[in-house]
């Protein structure tokens, strides 16, 4: 609880009603939202819906066209070498060095950050990869790249967390080692903005989602709120019907919804209950009139 | 800007440079050039004829091949040791000056002369070993020679081709070490998307472009240094020849900067070099064929680099003889270095708004 609150006193992202054009196409419209120490805001979105020209805005590459953007307080357009020391940006491109080893390309990026004593040993047994330290990243495979990706990005212990489609088109157990690597990075203190078209994982792993198509922001919510608000509130019954089954869908909407549900729990042929809540991509589409892979 | 940021990303370059091929074959490219053509018209494999002396007195034949550059003089004690260098081709050949031969020449007396030669030995140098011997005791002697030879030179007075190669080859040696290196360096990087994991972090994109610039400087002064002495042509003033190459090394590092900020890969920076190869190099066939109207290699913005080096290294001009023509090449480095900026901040937007 208290930790809820100090999220909610102390911004490490601040953005206000920020807006950036690609000549005429308007990719960031008037979004706004803040993302508090510890947290994990989900950009859930298509492509081409603004993620990565908000991160672009934020990581200072690119220069809003209106409005106000913070990164622990500083403004982003100050082009402040102190506030990028304390940040870490993690791309969906894979740009390591692969004639480098792993190791290499730990120690170098720890380097331009100033620091000297990297413990690369521990960051790569983070990602699993500290029996390939030595080997040159031409080598390792597109999920190994992508657990370096990360270590790099974490090489810094930055106070905020910038990832881009970090799990994007690795295999399962890459992707489930490096949302573990997020999740403990978030307990650490930091705060993550993840972009990602992947709801499950945006489900996983935020503390709010934010609902972001043709860049402009339509919700941001826990995903839980955001069930709840969009999605149906009503109970799947099913039930033993002689030979066959029966499925009753029970709205909690409705006068009576209790006495019905008391009498199926009681009933010998009850074979399963299911609340019927909205997934996140079914409330995306509801409220965007647009898929998440589009 | 951070200057302890640019060294860091400097010794990047410097750490990944012998890991890439390209990196290895700007390096020895420029040195098999040099060995091609040294060996073609050159000198480089042309050994100077070796002579050994052993002199049992003070013979004035000894002091007077001392003072020869054409002839490699070895001294040694005993004829012995002199007759063992010249049967395992140490030497060419070798000659042994008894005490008081000069005296004894004087008198009209004819002491005898050992002379050795080698069976290995080259024709040519045999010949001028034993002419050159021959001359030098008709002098000792006061002799006049038995007939005057008249020495009639042919063709216009100038360096022979091997001397006139050099400007191309020290030129090539910048375009690649200068202008290649960096131009490719940047494209690759922006081409793998590691130029963007860079500017992420504290390092500013200058800075990256800074330590690309002072990577083909330093590799472009080590590698014209290194051809130049390959060519003997180092010129008599160290301080002059540093200056001259340090301009002309800038100059075209900013040229290569620029080819870097304006191509999208590496592809695109091989084709541009190749373009624009003849702007250039082209200077350097004026000295190769100087017969050609040398007007038109002014016209080229590497000329005013190109004649400070040759007149420094092979004329051993002066920083006095060539400061017009480097002033010239400063402003035109100033010119350039306002380009790269403008260019540099066009790639920050490009690789910003890249998708």
């Amino acid at each position: 609880m208290e930790r809820e609150e100090e999220r909610m006193t102390v911004a490490a992202i601040k953005v206000e009603n920020i807006t950036f054009a690609y000549g005429d196409l308007e990719a960031v419209r008037g979004v706004s939202f803040e993302v508090a120490p510890g947290e994990i805001l989900g950009f859930l979105g298509p492509n081409g819906a603004g993620k990565s020209t908000t991160i672009k805005i934020l990581t200072g590459q690119l220069t809003p066209k209106s409005g106000t953007a913070q990164v622990l307080g500083v403004d982003v357009t100050a082009d402040d070498p102190e506030m990028q020391s304390q940040i870490g940006v993690c791309f969906e491109e894979k740009n390591l060095y692969d004639s480098m080893s792993g190791s290499e390309n730990l120690k170098f990026y720890a380097s331009l950050f100033g620091i000297k004593d990297v413990d690369t040993v521990e960051l790569l047994r983070r990602v699993g990869l500290a029996d390939r330290a030595k080997d040159r990243v031409a080598k390792y495979s597109k999920g190994m790249k992508q657990r370096l990706m990360m270590a790099r990005t974490l090489v810094n212990t930055p106070k905020v967390l910038f990832l881009d489609e970090p799990t994007d088109g690795l295999d399962p157990v890459s992707s489930q080692a490096i949302r573990k690597l997020i999740q403990q990075e978030a307990d650490r203190g930091a705060a993550v903005l993840l972009t990602t078209h992947d709801m499950n994982e945006a489900d996983e792993l935020s503390n709010r989602l934010a609902f972001i198509n043709e860049g402009q922001l339509y919700a941001i919510d826990t995903p839980e709120a955001l069930k709840l608000k969009h999605g149906k509130r009503s109970i799947r019954v099913r039930s033993r019907d002689g030979a066959g089954v029966r499925e009753q869908i029970v709205s909690l909407e409705e006068s009576g919804a209790g006495e019905v549900l008391r009498s199926a729990v009681g009933s010998p042929d009850l074979m399963t209950i299911h609340t019927e809540e909205a997934t996140l991509e079914a409330i995306f589409i509801q409220m965007t009139g647009r898929g998440l892979e589009g | 800007m951070s200057l302890t940021r640019t060294f860091k990303v400097l010794g990047k370059e410097f750490r990944l440079g012998p890991r890439s091929p390209v990196f290895l074959w700007v390096l020895f490219l420029p040195v098999l050039f040099t060995l091609v053509l040294q060996v073609t018209f050159g000198s480089l494999f042309d050994p100077q004829p070796r002579l050994g002396i052993v002199d049992q007195g003070s013979s004035t034949i000894t002091t007077a091949v001392q003072g020869m550059e054409g002839i490699d003089l070895t001294l040694l004690d005993n004829a012995e040791d002199l007759k063992a260098k010249v049967e395992a081709d140490d030497l060419d050949a070798g000659l042994v000056l008894p005490a008081g031969f000069d005296d004894q020449v004087r008198s009209g007396a004819r002491p005898p002369l050992e002379f050795y030669v080698g069976g290995e030995s080259l024709a040519s140098n045999r010949i001028i070993l034993a002419v050159t011997t021959v001359d030098l005791v008709r002098e000792i002697e006061g002799a006049t020679p038995p007939v005057d030879v008249a020495v009639v030179a042919l063709g216009d007075e100038g360096f022979p081709i091997a001397v006139r190669m050099v400007p191309f080859i020290m030129m090539y040696a910048l375009v690649v070490a200068a202008v290649f290196l960096p131009a490719f360096s940047i494209a690759d990087e922006r081409e793998k998307g590691t130029l963007n994991a860079l500017i992420v972090t504290p390092v500013k994109l200058s800075e990256v472009i800074t330590a690309k610039g002072m990577l083909g400087v330093i590799l472009a002064l080590a590698m014209t240094i290194f051809t130049l002495f390959l060519n003997n042509a180092l010129g008599a003033d160290p301080l002059a020849l540093f200056v001259v190459l340090l301009v002309g090394s800038i100059l075209c590092v900013e040229i290569g900067l620029i080819y870097g900020t304006v191509s999208k890969d590496s592809t695109a920076v091989f084709a541009l070099i190749k373009g624009t190869a003849i702007l250039l190099i082209g200077p350097t066939v004026f000295y190769i064929w100087p017969d050609w109207p040398q007007w038109i290699g002014k016209l080229f913005p590497t000329y005013w680099v190109i004649n400070p080096i040759f007149e420094v290294t092979l004329n051993n001009a002066g920083l006095g003889d060539v400061w017009v023509e480097l002033l010239i090449a400063i402003g035109v480095i100033a010119l350039l270095g306002v380009a790269v900026v403008a260019m540099t901040r066009r790639l920050g937007r490009q690789l910003a708004t890249a998708s």
